[in-house]
């Protein structure tokens, strides 16, 4: 198990602030953030090629802050893969074993064993700088588990291939993870988060600013950075008021909300969740929901149908199934009623 | 024609005259140097010794200093330290000192009154008008070519696969002799043929330390004096000749070294 406590470091402008983590063997957690949020120093952090300046890291058990790189065994495989060019396939997979002066007739077996794993044993003998992109991030992959790491850290492994090789890596990982290998995983994409994670970290700024399953994540997002990750646009920020039972939230445009239990009187931040918005050309008849008129403005298509923009004061973004707007008969600049039952609408705390 | 074409017709122009002024010296003295000359010269015995004597001293010097120019370029290229501008402005220095300036000092070093000279006299070396003082006179003025060359090859080396190796297990040692090295490869040798070219054609600070054994360059200058140009020029041809032969087969010789990484029955170092 992986424990990271309290830990800090500042890098010019730049800082990781308290980072607590904790990881559980077996387990595949995926740290998702944008560039420049700090999740390739937090993995140089737990790798040891760079050191917190205080707070602690605890590898099953074992304090190793400030333990040796060589000694960890945490493997990293980075983004740009770091295949030495001077060697060929083999001598890169080979090169842990090697340093470590084993035996050659053990170093070709192991070798074999793990480039069949990895689906590149006929790539053995290819210089390097033949190699696509794929079979580099294999030779990177390989070439790390080969040392038998108790932590696979990934930086990007995703974000340089094209989609048929990324699932078939996908696949990959999967299967790594299925025989016990634990994998922090740090990516930008939120595809990349679902499909893969068992547990997500949100980091932002060098904070980890949420974290919990996915469904957790980004059901429930707690601010409009994790929201935005989702694909969700609509955010209003709003007054709160009323009781119990019986709360609206209003924007400065005047778009009023029903809310859904108890929730705090005051500013807030709002999102609606796009896909439970439903449009109707007439005024639905459940006094329940929330019915809101606006106008379309624009109309993009998108993968599933269209997008819609819909000015009603404030901006909504609704995806519409191209079916569905074929039976609505909707058009630029017509007028559209949008309803979404309460608890649609979720009351985002923390920061904004 | 365009304004293009009219630049690009002057560049060519005015680098075809710094060519040619390159040039134009050489191929005129090849030129003027007779056949039955140059055969004499080749034959000469104090011409073989003394081009002999150049190349063996130049390649000393350069290969005992590179042992510790090399790992010294590799901390300028990766390790932040005070006064690091200083150190290498240091390094530049002998490029800026007039070479005779250059022998004056080092003398002062070399003989038996000097610090090196009185250490070598106690194991009954005199390093004046000897070999060895010859290759540190060479090395004085050369050694920025070898320090500078290794330095930008190491800082061209991505930290990322220094990182990664460490990562894989590999000590800093280890890291250093079969990352690092092997990478900037092309440049330290580079650096290293410079350097021996730089040091065998060394005059100002070797004549200053030795007029005898003499050296190439020396020999060329004695004949110059003492029987005026043409006994120096059959001298300067065959000198320039050899000189450009090892340095065609130093490099030969370095591109082989990088088949070695790429064979899977070789042992990392």
């Amino acid at each position: 198990m992986l424990r990271l406590i309290n830990i800090n470091r500042r890098l010019g402008d730049f800082a990781l602030t308290d980072i607590n983590l904790e990881i559980s063997d077996g387990e595949y957690y995926v740290l998702l953030g944008r560039s420049g949020s700090g999740k390739t120093q937090l993995l140089e952090l737990i790798a040891g090629l760079e050191h917190p300046d205080n707070g602690t890291i605890i590898l099953d058990n074992l304090d190793i802050t400030r333990q040796r790189i060589q000694d960890r065994k945490v493997g990293i495989v980075f983004q740009d893969y770091a295949v030495f060019p001077h060697m060929t396939v083999f001598g890169n997979i080979a090169y842990p074993l090697r340093v470590r002066k084993a035996d050659k007739k053990f170093i070709a077996e192991k070798v074999g064993k793990v480039a069949a794993t990895m689906n590149i044993k006929h790539l053995l003998e290819r210089s390097t700088d033949k190699l696509s992109g794929g079979e580099l991030q294999r030779v990177a992959l390989a070439r790390t588990l080969i040392t038998s790491p108790r932590l696979l850290l990934l930086d990007e492994p995703l974000s340089s291939l094209d989609t048929s090789l990324k699932d078939d890596l996908k696949r990959l990982l999967r299967n790594l993870n299925k025989a016990g290998q634990t994998i922090i995983h740090v990516t930008h994409d939120y595809g990349d988060a679902i499909s893969l994670a068992k547990r997500v970290g949100v980091i932002h700024n060098g904070k980890i600013i949420q974290e919990g399953t996915v469904d957790e994540v980004f059901k429930n997002p707690s601010n409009r950075f994790v929201a935005r990750y989702a694909g969700i646009r609509n955010f209003f920020r709003v007054n709160i008021s009323g009781e119990d039972g019986l709360l609206t939230a209003v924007t400065e445009q005047n778009v009023r909300f029903k809310l859904n239990g108890a929730k705090s009187a005051g500013e807030s931040l709002l999102l609606v969740k796009s896909d439970s918005i439903i449009l109707t050309n007439e005024i639905p008849d459940d006094k329940e929901l929330n019915a809101i008129k606006g106008k379309i403005t624009e109309i993009i298509p998108s993968e599933s149908g269209m997008e819609l923009t819909i000015d009603a004061g404030d901006l909504f973004y609704v995806k519409i199934h191209s079916s569905d707007m074929k039976k609505l008969r909707l058009i630029d600049r017509q007028e559209v009623w949008m309803s979404f039952p309460r608890d649609a609408v979720v009351i985002l705390n923390g920061t904004f | 024609m365009n304004r293009n074409s009219i630049f690009t017709l002057i560049v060519m122009i005015l680098s075809s005259l710094v060519l040619l002024f390159i040039l134009a010296p050489l191929v005129g003295m090849f030129i003027h140097t007779g056949g039955a000359q140059f055969l004499e010269t080749v034959k000469d015995k104090e011409v073989h010794q003394s081009i002999w004597l150049t190349l063996w001293v130049s390649f000393t010097a350069t290969f005992i200093f590179s042992i510790g120019a090399v790992p010294f370029a590799w901390l300028l290229a990766r390790k932040k330290f005070p006064f690091k501008n200083v150190v290498q402005g240091i390094i530049d220095l002998p490029i800026v000192l007039p070479h005779t300036a250059a022998g004056i000092a080092l003398l002062g070093f070399l003989s038996r009154d000097g610090f090196l000279g009185k250490t070598a006299s106690l194991i009954g070396l005199n390093l004046v008008n000897h070999p060895s003082g010859i290759a540190l006179a060479m090395a004085f003025v050369s050694l920025p070519f070898l320090i500078n060359a290794a330095r930008d090859g190491f800082a061209a080396v991505p930290e990322r696969l220094e990182k990664a190796a460490l990562n894989l297990g590999a000590s800093n040692t280890k890291v250093f002799f079969t990352i690092s090295l092997p990478l900037a490869w092309r440049s330290i040798i580079t650096g290293f043929v410079m350097m021996f070219a730089r040091g065998m054609s060394e005059f100002g600070a070797v004549v200053i330390i030795a007029y005898h054994p003499m050296i190439a360059p020396v020999l060329i200058y004695e004949r110059f004096s003492s029987y005026g140009l043409n006994y120096a020029r059959p001298a300067s041809v065959f000198f320039i000749l050899v000189a450009l032969l090892f340095l065609i087969a130093l490099r030969l010789l370095s591109l082989k070294r990088k088949e070695k990484y790429n064979n899977p029955n070789a042992q990392a170092d």
